[in-house]
Formats: structure tokens, sequence, C-alpha cells
């Protein structure tokens, strides 16, 4: 499987890609302080990148750095804190993306310990909105510890969630950031044992940001079911899975065939906080709402299906995480109206050779954008053709051989 | 400590000033007329001195009752409710409103220890008195400031008033005290009831 036939055809104009815009690619990145980093800039090919490197040099580093531009927090879940090179006090990550039409757009980030100050920009300019600037490289991680997502606690899955939809809803952030300051706020006045009439003050709220959230979950999974399903039989080689939105808020019952309305989950999620009402303030803490949402994964045929977290194989396990990212590559793709910045970190090592190769032809299929792959081993590359420019990194310098 | 830093110490109390800040403002009064200085202090003296809380609405005020309370041009039929006295002259100075006022004195927040007994929210229920027939709650829209509104609504709720609240267009997480009076004016006519 090689990436060379994935050059643009003859005669198509360049930008132009099936439709899709050819789009973003990332074309230097400028690193200060950040992890073990001290002062990096390095250009990349429209192509990609094949970054090679030992155990504990920067390969992941470099690619938590660049998708922290994306999101402005880390992929592995790391406090900004830990991602300052020890014994300094601040980073900074400065990436010049250039776009279809070949305009260029710098995304920056920093991060200084005093005073925890985060520092974010387009083109030089802070923006109104943190919204405004999330998402605006357009890119995509496939790491090994991805099956977490899926073998790991419900909050990982949450977190999957929350993050794809705040790339990808525009108002999707600021109420997920409305609904915890409720929450927080919410299960306070539950531990200070507050009258019924003060803790209703709060669920008009809770349940007005709780429904908006519940719905844009229920509707990208409904969305995503099929694309999962289809995507987790490529990679295995014809076996099925299924992925399921479980909110905590039994789902309205009425007509199975028509869709749920938000009035409908309004009105389960009062119900549901009046009948828990009991239990809460015995508790001190709110028991239902997005915040205890799950996202169910099974494999097998419909009849005799398991839950992936507690049954799966870690192979199967491992296949359904890949699964999950393609969907998540897919939603981006569709917002974008074209190719992410795919980046690979080390996740061939993980599957085994021919699931490695369905993946690799899978996004091929999908006539990728800039690919950014690391590893430790120059011959996990075999697989993705040798047309990638190829880069060492030791003890955090980066050198393109 | 001299006669210097202990003004310095006192500017860096106010909100927003640092310690760079203070100082630059004590050697600027060092510089003016000596008198100028006097004058400013004695602003200040005779504000804390004078202003007090209106017993009817919290407002703060040189007389009690305030000067909304006891103007006979005012509609007493309505009275539209804020978190602080700061936002009486944002809501006043749009020109959309000549009822009355009331003053909370905050919004709920049980992360800093305020239910609804650390806010004026008994003197506003002895208020309703039969005159009365609307209350705007004009709280901010964040999310305290809606859950206050949410609060008052049912605490108002079954007196026979009629509870509205002020429309959207005030910017989401805003201070009411820095919106202009065009959004204030709008806000206002566009309320709607709970
Ligand atoms: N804040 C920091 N300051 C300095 N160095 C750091 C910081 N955080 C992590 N490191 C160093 O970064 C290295 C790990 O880098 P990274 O996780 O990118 O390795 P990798 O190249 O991906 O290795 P592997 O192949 O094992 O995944 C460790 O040596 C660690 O000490
Ligand atoms: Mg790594
Ligand atoms: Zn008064």
């Amino acid at each position: 499987m090689k990436l060379g036939h994935l050059e643009p055809r003859g005669g198509l104009e360049k930008g132009r890609f099936f439709g899709y815009f050819y789009r973003v690619f990332l074309q230097r990145i400028q690193l200060r302080n950040f992890r073990n980093f001290e002062d990096e800039t390095v250009d990349f090919p429209e192509r990609g990148a094949a970054l090679i490197g030992d155990n504990g040099q920067g390969k992941t580093n470099l690619l938590e750095a660049i998708y922290y531009l994306e999101i402005f927090r880390s992929f592995r879940g790391a406090r900004d804190e830990q991602l300052i090179r020890f014994g300094t006090d601040h980073f900074r990550v400065e990436g010049s993306l250039v776009e279809a039409g070949g305009a260029e757009v710098t995304v920056a980030a920093a991060y200084r310990r005093e005073g925890r100050r985060k520092k974010v920009t387009l083109n030089g300019d802070e923006p109104q909105r943190f919204g405004e600037a999330i998402g605006r490289i357009g890119a995509i991680v496939f790491t090994a510890s991805d099956v977490e997502i899926v073998a790991g606690g419900p909050a990982a899955r949450r977190r999957f969630l929350d993050i794809i939809l705040s790339l990808v809803e525009p108002d999707y952030l600021a109420v997920l950031q409305r609904y915890r300051r409720i929450l927080t706020q919410r299960n306070e006045s539950l531990r200070e044992g507050a009258s019924p009439s003060e803790l209703a003050a709060w669920n008009h709220g809770l349940v007005d940001a709780g429904c908006s959230i519940i719905e844009a979950r229920a509707r990208w999974v409904a969305e995503q079911r099929a694309g999962f399903a289809r995507y987790y039989e490529k990679i295995s080689g014809g076996q099925q899975a299924s992925i399921d939105y479980a909110p905590s808020i039994p789902k309205p019952t009425g007509d199975r065939a028509a869709p749920i309305d938000r009035h409908g989950w309004i009105e389960a999620f009062h119900g549901r906080l009046q009948r828990l009402a009991e239990r809460e303030r015995r508790r001190g803490v709110t028991l239902a709402g997005p915040h205890r949402d799950e996202l169910k994964f099974r494999v097998g045929n419909s009849s005799d299906a398991v839950g992936l977290r507690s049954f799966g194989s870690a192979g199967q396990q491992r296949t359904a995480a890949v699964a999950l990212r393609m969907v998540e590559a897919e939603t981006l793709r569709a917002a974008l109206g074209g190719e992410p910045i795919i980046m690979l970190d080390d996740v061939f090592a993980e599957l085994d050779p021919p699931r490695s190769e369905r993946v690799v032809e899978l996004l091929a299929a999908e006539e990728w954008g800039q690919v950014l792959v690391t590893s430790p081993k120059p011959s996990e590359f075999a697989l993705m053709g040798d047309s990638l420019a190829e880069y060492r990194i030791a003890a955090g310098t980066l050198r393109r051989v | 400590m001299s006669v210097i830093d202990d003004l310095a110490s006192e500017f860096t109390r106010l909100p927003g000033i640092g310690r760079k800040t203070a100082y630059r403002l004590t050697h600027y009064l060092l510089k003016i007329p000596p008198e100028e200085a006097c004058r400013l202090a004695r602003a200040i003296e005779a504000m804390a001195e004078r202003v007090r809380r209106c017993s009817i609405c919290n407002n703060l005020s040189e007389s009690d009752p305030c000067e909304f309370c006891t103007n006979p041009t005012r509609d007493r039929t309505v009275i539209c409710v804020v978190e602080e006295a700061s936002d009486i002259a944002a809501i006043d100075g749009s020109g959309g409103y000549r009822g009355l006022y009331h003053v909370l004195g905050g919004c709920l927040s049980p992360l800093d220890g305020i239910g609804p007994e650390e806010l004026n929210v008994d003197s506003l229920l002895a208020r309703l008195n039969g005159e009365v027939r609307e209350v705007i709650i004009a709280t901010n829209p964040s999310v305290e400031g809606e859950a206050t509104a949410t609060y008052l609504h049912r605490a108002i709720g079954s007196r026979g008033v009629q509870v509205t609240r002020l429309a959207r267009g005030l910017p989401v997480g805003g201070d009411l005290e820095y919106a202009d009076g065009v959004t204030i004016a709008q806000a206002l006519s566009g309320r709607r009831g709970m």
C-alpha cells in the first residue's frame, strides 16, 4: 500500500479534490519550552511526515503540541502546567497553516505558570471567544491510548463526545461550560442542604443546558452509528460492532418512529430530578444529567452481542477505538468541507498487520490530507509507502533526513 | 511604613488596581497642587458619610427613602429588580423605564455562600402590596443571574403580580452595568413573561 496513487489526478486544479477542498496543511510548527522541546522550528511538506525516534524522545510530545492548537488542551489529558518544560515558566506553540487558496493562517497558544495565564491568538489577534479559535486547524490524532475511550471509565467516552461536538457544533462548548457551572452550583447547594425552592432555582438552567447537550450527543451518535459499524467491519475483516448512546435521562417514550423532540427530553429530565430529589438530598450531589451519560459499545451479532468494555478482547477494543477515530475524522471532514490533518501516534504497533493494512487502506480511500506518523522503527512506515518525508526526533530536537 | 506607602496600599484594595498602578496614582497625587488632592479626599469622605442604603429598595442614596422611591412622577405599579445599585444607573440612563427599583445585593451563588437569605428578597416580597402589578427581573444574563430570576419568579408567582424578564439581546455572561443604553432599552421593551 503506497501513498503514491493519491497524487491529485491530472487536470484537477490544486485545492479541489472530488468536491472536497484539499484544505489546510501545517507548514511550520514553532515550539518554545513545550515538554522536552526547548526552542524548535520545523517545516513540514504538504503531504506530511514520518517522525522516527526512540522511546521517550518527544514524538508524542510533538503531536500533543500540534493538537494543542486544535483544542487548546493536552490530548493526553495533562494539565497545562505539565506541558511547560521542566525548570521554565511558560510554553508557547505556534503553527502556520496554509489554506486551500494559499492564504496563511497562524494559530498560537501560550501558557504561563504564574497566574495560570493562557493566551490564544489567531493571526496575532486574540479572538473574542475561545470557541472561535477552537478547531481552526482541523486535526485528528490516533494514539495507542485511544483504547482507553472504549475500555476505560465512562468519563473518557463523555470527554470524547464533548471534544468532537465542541469542534463541529458552534454552540456546544458554551452550553457545556454553562452546564458545568450550573452543576457545580447545584451540587454545592445540595451539599449545604439548601431549601427545595432554592434548589429548584437551579433546575431550570440545568435542564435547559443539559437537554441541549443530550440532543447534540443523541443526534451525533444516531448519525454516526452506521459509519462506526462499517469501519469496524472493514478493519476487523467482517466482524460486527455497534455504538449506542445511553443517556442518564431515560429516553422519553412515545411514538418510537418519531424523533424525540426537545420538549420530550425536558419533561423526562424534570421528571427524573423529581424522582431523585430525596436521594439527591441524602447524597448531596446531582444524580441525573449528561454528566452521567454513557456511550455503549458492543461486539458480535445483534442476537449475541456483548459489551466491549467488559467482554471484548484487547484486539477488538483497539479496533473499536480506531473505528471511532475514523468516525471522528468523517465528522470533521463534513464540518470542514475538506480533509483534516491526520496524526498517527505509533498506532500500527498495537494492531496486527492485516488490520494495520486495512486502516491505511481506509484512510487512503478518504483521499487523506496531510499525515503525520510517528514510530520508533523506520520499518513501520513501509505500510505508508515511502512517499512521506522522514524526520528524526532525539531528545527534543527534530531534523529532516 | 511611610504615608506614601499607606496611601498606595489603600489604593491596591480597589478593584483592578495592582501595586504598580497604586504607586502611579499616589505619585500623581503628590505632583498636583495639595488643594486638589484634599478636594478628592473630602469628596471620598462626604460620600462615605452621607451615602446610605434606601430602607425601601436598598439603592444607594443620600436620602432615605431614595430619590426614586420618593419621586411622585415614577410609575409605582412596576418594580425593576437588579443585582447591584450600580445597575440602576445603566437602566435609568437607557430612558426606557419610569418605574421603581429594587436592589437584591447580588445573586444566588452557593459557591460563594450566597443563598436567598443573603439577598434582599424578603424586602422585595414585602413591597408587593396590591399597587404593584409587574415585577421586571433584570438580573445579569449569567448562570447565577438566571437562577436568581427563576427563584424570584417562583417566590413571587403566587401573589397575582406579573413577572417578566429582560429579553435576551444582552450579551450572555455580560454585566448589565456595561451594556449600552440602546441594548438595554430594547431588552426592556422586549421583556417577556416568565
Ligand atoms: N514538562 C516536561 N519538561 C521536560 N521534559 C518532559 C516534560 N514532560 C515530558 N518530558 C519528557 O518527554 C519524554 C517523553 O516524550 P514522549 O512522550 O513524546 O516520548 P515518545 O517519543 O512519544 O516515546 P514513546 O515511543 O515511548 O511513545 C520523557 O523523556 C519526559 O521526561
Ligand atoms: Mg509516544
Ligand atoms: Zn429607594
